[in-house]
């Protein structure tokens, strides 16, 4: 194998220079001539009737442009999931009802920012209130005020039903008469907000006969689809362009109505008009992430094999159905994936409430799975007297085992990263010797915890594929078009280190044109964790096809056969005869000259699990999921103060077969970006409350980690597999799954540092001290 | 962005700020580093048509006067004051709270007069109310409070949040308050009102000139300790700040003041607690059983989403040690005031 020179190497970033020298362009940096700011009118209740919207007031104030409602619009709902079975339930503006505190009513545009306000304050709006329900196991029960009409094919008596994925194999009840030892146990979180920095912002411009659109998003084309299906477009009217995003970590996926309301008045005043949602709004109106209530029941042998397991799913979906309906499906995936369960019956149920609705947010649902399951599966083990490693070591899936949706696990590193994730934290040695010496005054306690997880590389979903272009241009330098789009996580850097291996030409020598749903090819978009996999691949058969073209006319030209010659250096020479050689230039005015113009365009498509016709069921869970699982296994260290139950990660250890490193730099970015996802999800981050109003709309009461909480972490990989020039290859998921076994092993440590198990996340001072309390009091009466 | 057009003037003087505060009459406020007026007026939950300035203003830095207390500007920058070796030296536990307020690029702006006159926080109150909370509650003119709606008309339980006035409350600062009729010197708790709705007792057109903090006894400990969830850039769980003298001849307590930020309307002195202090030997088992004592003392008020029994912990916990902290730093001082 030839030795790789771009790919496997941490390079620097492609849009590093361009960030860090503030030349970036954002979407709020596109500035346009004529430039109206719309503002959005939203619900102050979280459930009512719209009675009466009258706007004529505000279209009177001088300096408004535009006012529209829900009859300035075609009518056109739209949803995270647009199937037959979950058709799209969500208004771009709400028509006859609200159903969460926020909800879009109508939209302003203005010259400016102080006059769009006085408008939003005289569009008058007449309500009736209706009762609302906020916790989703009471929003199921019959007799609660109904939101949605339940999904017509959930059969049970149970009202506010958004979708439900049932899915079962194997037997078990017989499972469960079979075991040892069975355990049931209920897990909760709270609700968690991504946090992006980059607010939530859309310029549109309309021209006449062409929408011109920035936004901050994940992917382009997803926008370009419901914006043009919402406005009544063809898709070919409307182009997104491609603007540098300052974070989204699942937050801006599908189509928000602000997009629509930028778009819909810029075509009403022939003006550009620009949306920016203040960071109340996105607190209090948006989509935060999706929270889950577990329950578990488990039945094992004496030696820990998992035998029997039973989920049921609880999703608090919020007033739309979101990607509820999605995290329902995908956390029976996350339950699956990492041990064998010879027999399991799964139920989630995602249920309409009055909160705002929901969204994907890193690991979409697999934080709290894991935490629940792993935190369940230790505490199996402490009753049958077995250590964590043991236990996951029992019952981990190998590689080449076929999974009960006919995926299969293919060279599947999981039992290696529970190996060394257990040698590299010295697990065993520290685990139970936690406490301190009898003597010892200090309250402090150190704990260790492990959590494991295994994640999907791309699925299909929307638009299921990616096209890519990698162009010669005459000087032997590379253009490459591809729709990827780069939200942070290193798409366009990734991307060049694939072409540049593929083409020997160096990394300054590529340009890439980016997420422009007019000019580049159609992408997957950031958002299923598969463009290194997927897009990647594309790239790769897109070089691979220029290279071919290279190779067929130098070798013509040089009277040498293909298979003698070699590239390096933006050049092809001959391995016999280095000295003959020839400049991809030279190349490129041959095939110009030679084969009628041919000016090298290389193309290449990809898709994931290119075979299989659609995506999997969501409600029956059928069909395959994925043809590439990521597996990791990871421990964290704690430290709790057990006199004021303060508690903190002092250190993350991460092994993860992502199988093929293409950029190492950038997976420990990913890796050290999950840690601090954890440890704020773990004991800071919670939007609070209350009857659907949102308590803490800002970045002080809404507790990010900082600086200073961020803990020691130390990642290594188990590398599964290889990448070849001119071979398709397989890199696995590491920009989502490593939220999970840090949470998971947090949690698990904190039991291990001080006996107190919590079942809820955030892990507050409160909670700790309630736990040792607790544990005070049973020692008492167990003395008395 | 501000959704309201003002004026804007920047006087050289503190006399020429106050005349025109006067003059202008209701609808004007100062603006010292803004860091708390600037969030307030974005939200809305203040409208001054005019904004005097006192950024122009020149001060002094932090000086001691003839008798040896230490005077600081109102005007004075937070890190200023943070960094200062005289404020270091002469009051630590200022020093210490200083820094200890938000972070580094408020600091540089944000002054001392300024966090003294900081308005009472409340999660229905520091928000925008475009469509959240959109009636007013009681704290913004209306007929309603939030989170304690069984509470009477005009009860409002915000609470203050400045890491900066307990400290000066346990220290026995005093302030001069310069109005339209001169310059008048007072304890610094007579700044407080006890009140959500008005905690602060100055008129308008009244500006806090100067803090002037005596010097400290000879075998004087102190402790500081603001509690919070994840160590910076926050405003106080709960704030504790320890003042205390031990005699000579050991670890007898002779005098203590604690002062208890973050839970309440303004900052609360423990006046049992301190009185249970004095002539007690502050050995680890008094300890414990004072700050038992301070916890029971205590009223904190729910806030931020913190539980009164949780509050009551916190400050239990932490106060111990803050105590311990104290007697320590009075026992070194001891030593070093023997060698
Ligand atoms: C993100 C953030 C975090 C924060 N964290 C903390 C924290 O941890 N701890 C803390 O204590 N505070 C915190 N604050 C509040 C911070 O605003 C104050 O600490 C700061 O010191 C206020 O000073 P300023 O000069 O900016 O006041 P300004 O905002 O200019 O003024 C505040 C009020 O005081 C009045 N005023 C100002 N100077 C005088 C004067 N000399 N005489 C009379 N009235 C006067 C003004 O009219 C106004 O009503 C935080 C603020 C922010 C935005
Ligand atoms: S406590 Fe005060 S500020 Fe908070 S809602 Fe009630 S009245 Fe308003």
């Amino acid at each position: 194998m030839s030795k790789l020179k771009y790919v496997g190497q941490s390079l620097k970033r492609k849009d590093g220079p361009d960030k860090v020298s503030g030349r970036a362009v954002y979407t709020q940096d596109v500035r346009l001539p004529g430039t109206l700011i719309g503002r959005v009118l939203r619900s102050p209740h979280p459930h009512a009737r719209i009675l009466k919207i009258d706007p004529s007031k505000a279209l009177a104030l001088p300096g408004v442009k535009g006012v529209i409602t829900a009859k300035d619009t075609i009518g056109v709902k739209h949803g995270f999931v647009e199937t037959p079975r979950y058709p799209a339930d969500q208004d771009v503006l709400a028509i006859d009802k609200v159903t969460h505190v926020g909800e879009e009513i109508a939209a302003v545009a203005a010259i400016d920012d102080i006059t769009a306000q006085r408008a939003l304050e005289l569009i008058e709006v007449e309500y009736e209130i209706l009762p609302g329900v906020f916790d989703a196991e009471t929003a199921m029960q019959p007799g609660a005020p109904e939101i949605r009409p339940t999904h017509p094919k959930v059969k049970e008596d149970l009202v506010n039903i958004a979708g439900k994925t049932e899915t079962e194999w194997g037997d078990v009840e017989k499972g469960f008469a079979e075991a040892d030892y069975i355990r049931e146990d209920r897990f909760e979180n709270q609700l968690r907000t991504h946090g992006y920095l980059e607010p939530q912002v859309t310029l549109a411009h309309w021209e006449g006969d062409k929408l011109n659109v920035w936004t901050s998003s994940m992917g382009t084309f997803i926008k370009r689809a419901k914006l043009s299906r919402t406005l009544g477009l063809p898709y070919s009217q409307v182009r997104i362009h491609k603007t540098y995003v300052g974070g989204t970590f699942g937050g801006k996926i599908d189509l928000y109505s602000h997009e629509y309301c930028a778009a819909r008045l810029s075509m009403l005043t022939g003006r550009p008009v620009r949306i920016t949602a203040n960071r109340e709004e996105i607190f209090s109106a948006y989509r935060h992430s999706q929270t889950l209530t577990i329950e578990i029941k488990t039945g094992v042998r004496k030696d820990g094999t998992i035998l029997a397991q039973r989920f049921r799913i609880i999703n608090n979906a919020g007033a739309h159905r979101g990607s509820g309906v999605v995290v329902i499906f995908l956390a029976w995936g996350f339950i699956m994936g990492p041990y064998r369960i010879p027999n399991l019956k799964y139920e989630g149920y995602a249920v309409y409430t009055n909160h705002t609705t929901r969204a994907p947010q890193r690991g979409h649902g697999a934080p709290k799975v894991r935490f629940a399951v792993e935190s369940h599966l230790d505490m199996i083990a402490e009753h049958l007297g077995i250590d964590p490693i043991t236990i996951r070591l029992k019952n981990a899936r190998g590689p080449w085992e076929q999974l009960p949706n006919n995926d299969n696990t293919h060279e599947a590193g999981l039992i290696d990263c529970i190996k060394m994730v257990s040698q590299k934290s010295a697990f065993l040695d520290k685990w139970r010797q936690a406490r301190p010496p009898a003597d010892s005054k200090s309250p402090l306690r150190r704990g260790i915890g492990i959590g494991v997880t295994s994640y999907m590389s791309g699925t299909l979903i929307y638009p299921n594929g990616s096209g890519v272009v990698v162009k010669l241009n005459d000087d032997g330098s590379l253009i490459v078009l591809t729709g990827a789009l780069d939200v942070g996580q290193g798409a366009e850097t990734v991307l060049c280190q694939i072409v540049a291996e593929e083409l020997a030409v160096g990394m300054d020598d590529i340009k890439l044109i980016t997420a422009d749903t007019d000019t580049t090819p159609q992408d997957i978009g950031a958002w299923i964790s598969g463009m290194t996999y997927v897009t990647g691949n594309a790239t790769r058969q897109a070089a691979t096809h220029a290279r071919e073209k290279i190779l067929k006319v130098a070798s013509e030209e040089m009277g040498v056969p293909e298979e003698d010659l070699g590239i390096e250096d933006k050049s092809v020479f001959n391995l016999h005869d280095p000295q003959q050689r020839m400049s991809y230039a030279q190349v490129f005015s041959a095939s110009v000259a030679k084969h009628r113009g041919d000016t090298i365009i290389g193309e290449g498509f990809w898709r994931t699990m290119r075979d299989e016709p659609t995506h999997p069921s969501l409600a029956t869970t059928k069909g395959r999921w994925t043809e590439n699982y990521a597996f990791s296994a990871q421990v964290a260290e704690v430290e709790v103060d057990i006199e004021t139950g303060e508690a903190r990660l002092i250190k993350a250890y991460t092994v993860h077969d992502c199988g093929f490193p293409v950029n190492p730099g950038l997976i420990k970015g990913q890796v050290d970006g999950q840690v601090s996802m954890a440890l704020g999800q773990a004991f800071m981050e919670e939007v609070m409350t209350k009857n659907g109003y949102t308590l803490n709309p800002n970045w002080l009461d809404y507790r990010m980690p900082l600086i200073h909480n961020m803990a020691g972490s130390e990642d290594f990989e188990v590398i599964t597999e290889q990448y070849r020039v001119g071979q398709p290859y397989r890199t696995k998921e590491v920009g989502e799954g490593l939220v999970s076994g840090v949470l998971a092993g947090i949690a698990n440590a904190i039991y291990d540092a001080t006996g107190v198990r919590l079942t809820s996340a955030p892990f507050t001072p409160e909670k700790i001290l309630a736990g040792l309390r607790k544990l005070e009091r049973e020692k008492a009466r167990e003395l008395a | 962005m501000i959704l309201f057009d003002f004026e804007h003037e920047s006087p050289s003087s503190t006399e020429a700020a106050v005349a025109r505060l006067n003059e202008v009459g209701e609808e004007a406020r100062f603006l010292a580093g803004g860091t708390d007026m600037i969030p307030n007026m974005r939200i809305g939950i203040v409208k001054p048509e005019c904004l005097i300035s006192l950024t122009s203003i020149p001060y002094a830095p932090p000086a001691l006067d003839a008798k040896g207390w230490l005077e600081i500007d109102a005007l004075t920058r937070l890190s200023e004051i943070e960094h200062s070796k005289l404020v270091g030296d002469a009051a630590p536990m200022l020093a210490a709270s200083a820094h200890s307020v938000a972070g580094n690029q408020i600091r540089q702006v944000a002054t001392l007069g300024g966090n003294l006159c900081q308005e009472t926080r409340c999660l229905y109150l520091n928000q925008k109310h475009d469509f959240q909370f959109v009636e007013p509650c009681f704290k913004r003119g209306g007929d309603c409070c939030y989170p304690f709606p069984k509470n009477k008309k005009n009860v409002c339980w915000s609470v203050y949040m400045s890491d900066i006035a307990p400290v000066l409350v346990a220290l026995n600062a005093e302030v001069s308050v310069l109005g339209a009729g001169g310059e008048v010197r007072l304890p610094i708790a007579a700044l407080f009102t006890g009140d959500g709705l008005r905690p602060h007792t100055l008129n308008p057109g009244e500006l806090i000139r100067r803090i002037h903090i005596p010097p400290a006894p000879s075998h004087f400990g102190w402790g500081y300790h603001k509690s919070t969830v994840r160590g910076g850039l926050e405003f106080a769980t709960a704030l504790m700040a320890v003042a205390l003298e031990v005699r000579a001849n050991g670890l007898v307590c002779s005098d203590a003041r604690i002062a208890i930020g973050a839970v309440n309307e303004g900052p609360v002195r423990l006046d049992k607690t301190e009185a249970s202090m004095k002539g007690l030997e502050l050995n680890p088992a008094n300890l414990r059983m004072l700050a038992d004592q301070a916890s029971q003392e205590v009223n904190p008020l729910p806030h931020h989403g913190f539980s009164k029994p949780y509050l009551r912990d916190n400050i239990r916990v932490h106060l111990k040690r803050t105590l311990a902290l104290a007697v320590e730093r009075a026992g070194t001082r001891m030593k070093e005031d023997r060698s």
